[in-house]
């Protein structure tokens, strides 16, 4: 796998927060990063169903590969150099529940969150 | 007052032995080091051989400064030594001070390169999680 493409929500302040964080961290992996729900992601995954990308984060490999909400996130962690060991830690069969049930909290509250943060557009 | 004849003989008997002994026990872990640890060097530099010996070369001349360095700064004792039995005394705790360095460094030594080593084999890892499904990939 050579390449990952993020299907992010840009409406989001904690997603373009972590969009830009991301962006400057060394890859051993190349991240696209679409806007979900866009023309963009629908040309490039006319499959995919669009709606459900926008509720949770989604990464797709260049074979096709999906990965949906904490799984996406531990392929994200994946792709960074400074990372990589903690995402197999965090893929450990002991820590993937507590992973699972933390990104998908962050992910229900992100708005709240990006509000409290004053990351809000 | 003078000292007397054998006070002086006493304590001027320990004292080349001090330098001595931990200018011998560093250059030894160091070579130590040196030579052992260039297997695991190269090994995480994927075979790298220049770059293993260049890194290997840095790490010891590091090393030797950091340790001679401590031992010139430990050198001073502060009492004079006045019988046999205190001088043999005041070496060991000298020399255990510097032993305890030296196995310091080299226990960081080795947990720095196997950090190395590891970050190094996870460059090729696979991905630590099985995808949830499969989509079809238009190429732009």
């Amino acid at each position: 796998m050579t390449a990952l493409t993020v299907l992010y929500d840009p409406t989001c302040g904690l997603c373009r927060r972590a969009h830009g964080w991301l962006a400057q961290e060394g890859k051993l992996v190349e991240l696209v990063f679409v806007p979900c729900k866009s023309e963009e992601a629908r040309r490039r995954f006319p499959q995919l169903d669009h709606d459900l990308t926008a509720k949770d984060l989604t990464v797709v490999g260049d074979q096709g590969e999906v990965y949906l909400g904490p799984k996406a996130w531990l392929m994200v962690l994946w792709a960074l150099s400074q990372y990589r060991e903690w995402s197999y830690r965090l893929a450990s069969p002991e820590l993937l529940p507590t992973a699972r049930r933390v990104v998908s909290l962050i992910s229900q509250h992100r708005f709240q969150i990006g509000r409290v943060a004053g990351m809000s557009r | 007052m003078p000292p007397k004849e054998g006070y002086d003989e006493h304590r001027n008997h320990n004292l080349p032995a001090l330098p001595g002994d931990k200018i011998a026990l560093t250059v030894w872990v160091g070579r130590t080091l040196f030579k052992n640890g260039r297997v695991f060097l190269v090994d995480v530099f994927h075979g790298n051989e220049l770059l293993a010996d260049s890194v290997n070369h840095l790490l010891v001349v590091g090393f030797y400064l950091i340790n001679f360095g401590y031992v010139s700064l430990a050198l001073k004792l502060g009492y004079d030594v006045v019988s046999a039995r205190e001088g043999i005394e005041a070496l060991s705790v000298k020399v255990g001070m510097v032993l305890l360095v030296l196995g310091g460094m080299h226990f960081f030594n080795l947990l720095v390169f196997s950090r190395m080593r590891r970050r190094a084999s996870l460059v090729n890892g696979p991905p630590p999680v099985k995808p949830d499904g499969y989509t079809r990939v238009q190429e732009a």
